[in-house]
């Protein structure tokens, strides 16, 4: 009984203590963001605002000059623009790698051809490969490609990096699937499309759901690649813009907490919105 | 009577259809059969014995390495499932999770591009034949497995398919279940009358439904039989041992000869061989043998009769009271080796454990079989 009563407290404690480091920094970031430069600069720390104020949102959005947001770094708009490129950049990305990742992975998965194994490997074996290893040879040959600052550029190089996991996933997730279904449709007039279009996919719903958050969340918190394929203001997502707002001699402490702030909003909603589809991928049942 | 010589072209034939998967494992070994329209045909036999693999070469699901399928006299040995028109009942019924029962019914209707009406008109009979019409707004999830196995039933004859294929359709259904399941089937089975070819590893499932009853083991065909032919005629020691219940004992015997007299030496008892028997069992006169003895065709002391039956001493070891009657697991004691025995004796037969009994055999209901071989003697 005492043993039990101690285990309950240890995990009230490292639960508390969990949620404290995880949203310690957060919490902090939106009180930042909501203060002034003269409190965040305040000796000693002052770690709530003392008039709780949006300025440095509606300078981030609007791209105002206000000097009791310590003064304009952003064009107008330009935070804005970004937000809506990192948006529409990984709506793309994930509708590209998911559509490639599903078809690989059941092909994998159902379908008997020869080198299957070895084909399949081959490609996973590129997720073992880290990104920054390659960046000189992929930054030439976007180069040549004429794809840096484009669009297509960013999509086509998140497509290659995140499919092989993303296909090996979803190879597992159809092999634990049960076949007969699909058999049934075969039996029952379809061809092999149309039993995974009809059977397969509605069968796959959870699994694409938490696919979906996985891959959207990997592509909007990527950094060093459109660090790399990107050079205009026009063409920054977000995570590229956000360091800019370091300045040299002086940084707008709540403008850049307010970005923060804004910029982690889309993925919390994503992860709120597909946490049930995520947790049963994560526990193995989809 | 062979009757893949008379196969009908409107039945399902199988010439000689192998099946090799890679590394060299063959799953079946050249069978042939036929199954008549109207008919019902079980493949029986023990796990991994290839009666599926059988199954899904018919049903196209997967290559025939040699060998031809005829369904409804057309060759269909290389053409896709959705080609063949076959309908199949699967074990865990393989119902579209997503869909209602309605949808799922109807849906090889849609593939095959019938109109909504019409689709509508045949998925409310065939559900109104199962008995599932209030079910066919429900998705599976929300039937009980009964119901499930009747939705799997309706899309199998909503098609009208040239032929059936059950892949033991009952297996994961409750006792209860089962057997009512099992006349239900039979009786679908005879108002459609399509050729049905029905996969079990239950021989009381296939003794109980089959018109004819194909067993496999190891790929290949033992026998093929009605369930009549199979118990009474079984063609070796395997397909003797498989068929019935309790299986049929199968004890190491020597046969003997004493004048005209020919006995079947077994522990220490001997059993009087009836005469019509003996021209086959010349050869192995003075040699072992494998005696087979239904555990039904023994009675106890009391019932005894000499002359129509033979006596064997033997211990009972254990006794278990079904309520119709009794089934007893006697030893016999040889000079050298015991042996068990399973008997099943009326239920006011009087045994008790351990003690010694004399128990009867009907001695025109004796098997014989070569030890070498395992192919029966007659």
């Amino acid at each position: 009984m005492t043993s039990c009563r101690a285990a309950q407290l240890l995990r009230v404690v490292a639960i508390t203590g969990i949620g404290l480091w995880s949203l310690a920094p957060i919490a902090l970031g939106v009180a930042t963001s909501l203060s002034t430069q003269a409190d965040v600069q305040a000796v000693p720390a002052r770690w709530l605002p003392r008039h709780a104020m949006l300025d440095a949102y509606r300078s981030l959005l609007g791209g105002t000059g206000d000097v009791r947001a310590g003064g304009s770094v952003s064009e107008s708009g330009a935070f804005a623009h970004a937000l809506w490129y990192s948006a529409s950049v990984t709506l793309m990305s994930t509708l590209a790698i998911l559509c490639v990742a599903i078809s690989a992975g059941y092909a994998f998965a159902r379908l008997r051809f020869p080198g299957r194994g070895a084909l399949f490997w081959a490609i996973v074996a590129t997720t073992v490969v880290p990104v920054f290893t390659v960046v000189i040879a992929l930054f030439g040959l976007m180069a040549d490609a004429h794809l840096i600052d484009r669009t297509l550029g960013l999509v086509l190089v998140f497509v290659s990096t995140t499919t092989p996991l993303t296909m090996w996933l979803v190879c597992n997730h159809v092999s634990e699937l049960p076949a007969e279904p699909e058999e049934a449709a075969l039996i029952d007039g379809c061809t092999r499309w149309q039993a995974f279009w009809h059977v397969v996919l509605p069968q796959m719903r959870s699994g694409i759901a938490a696919l979906s958050a996985i891959v959207m969340l990997s592509v909007w918190g990527e950094f060093l690649i459109p660090l790399l394929l990107t050079s205009t203001s026009a063409s920054k997502p977000v995570t590229v813009l956000i360091p800019e707002y370091v300045g040299k001699y002086t940084t707008n402490y709540p403008l850049l907490a307010a970005a923060g702030v804004l910029a982690l909003l889309p993925p919390a909603v994503i992860a709120l919105v597909l946490n049930r589809h995520i947790r049963g991928m994560l526990s193995g049942s989809f | 009577m062979d009757r893949s010589d008379a196969a009908s072209p409107s039945g399902l034939v199988l010439e000689r259809v192998r099946k090799e998967f890679p590394g060299g494992v063959v799953a079946v070994r050249d069978v042939s059969l036929n199954v008549e329209p109207g008919e019902l045909v079980v493949l029986v036999g023990p796990s991994g014995c290839g009666k599926s693999t059988t199954l899904r070469m018919v049903a196209g699901l997967e290559a025939v390495t040699a060998g031809e399928v005829r369904i409804a006299g057309r060759l269909v040995t290389g053409l896709p499932p959705r080609h063949r028109n076959v309908a199949m009942v699967f074990q865990n019924y393989a119902l579209y999770a997503h869909m209602t029962v309605r949808a799922n019914i109807g849906f090889g209707l849609k593939m095959a591009g019938m109109p909504k009406r019409e689709i509508r008109t045949r998925v409310n009979q065939a559900a109104d034949i199962l008995g599932i019409t209030e079910l066919l707004d429900r998705k599976p999830r929300q039937l009980s497995g009964g119901q499930r196995q009747r939705v799997a039933m309706g899309r199998a004859i909503v098609r009208e398919p040239a032929a059936f294929l059950m892949d033991e359709p009952l297996s994961n259904l409750d006792a209860k279940l089962r057997v009512e399941m099992r006349a239900e089937i039979t009786n679908i089975h005879r108002r459609i009358g399509a050729p049905t070819l029905y996969v079990t590893h239950d021989q009381t499932e296939a003794m109980t439904m089959g018109d004819r009853v194909a067993i496999l083991r190891k790929g290949a065909l033992e026998q093929i039989g009605t369930p009549l032919e199979l118990y009474e005629r079984p063609v070796n020691v395997f397909v003797a041992g498989f068929i019935g219940s309790p299986a049929m004992n199968l004890l190491p015997a020597t046969l003997l000869s004493s004048g005209d007299a020919w006995y079947a030496s077994v522990g220490g008892s001997r059993l009087l061989i009836p005469s019509k028997a003996r021209a086959a069992l010349q050869p192995f006169a003075g040699h072992d043998i494998v005696l087979g003895l239904r555990p039904e065709d023994f009675v106890s002391s009391e019932d005894l009769r000499e002359g129509a039956h033979g006596v064997i001493q033997a211990t009972v070891a254990r006794a278990e009271s079904l309520g119709s009657e009794l089934l007893v697991y006697f030893t016999i004691n040889g000079d050298t080796t015991t042996l068990p025995l399973t008997v099943r004796l009326d239920r006011r037969a009087a045994v008790q454990q351990g003690a010694p009994a004399r128990i009867g055999v009907d001695l025109q209901r004796l098997y014989f079989f070569d030890p070498k071989t395992g192919a029966a003697i007659r």
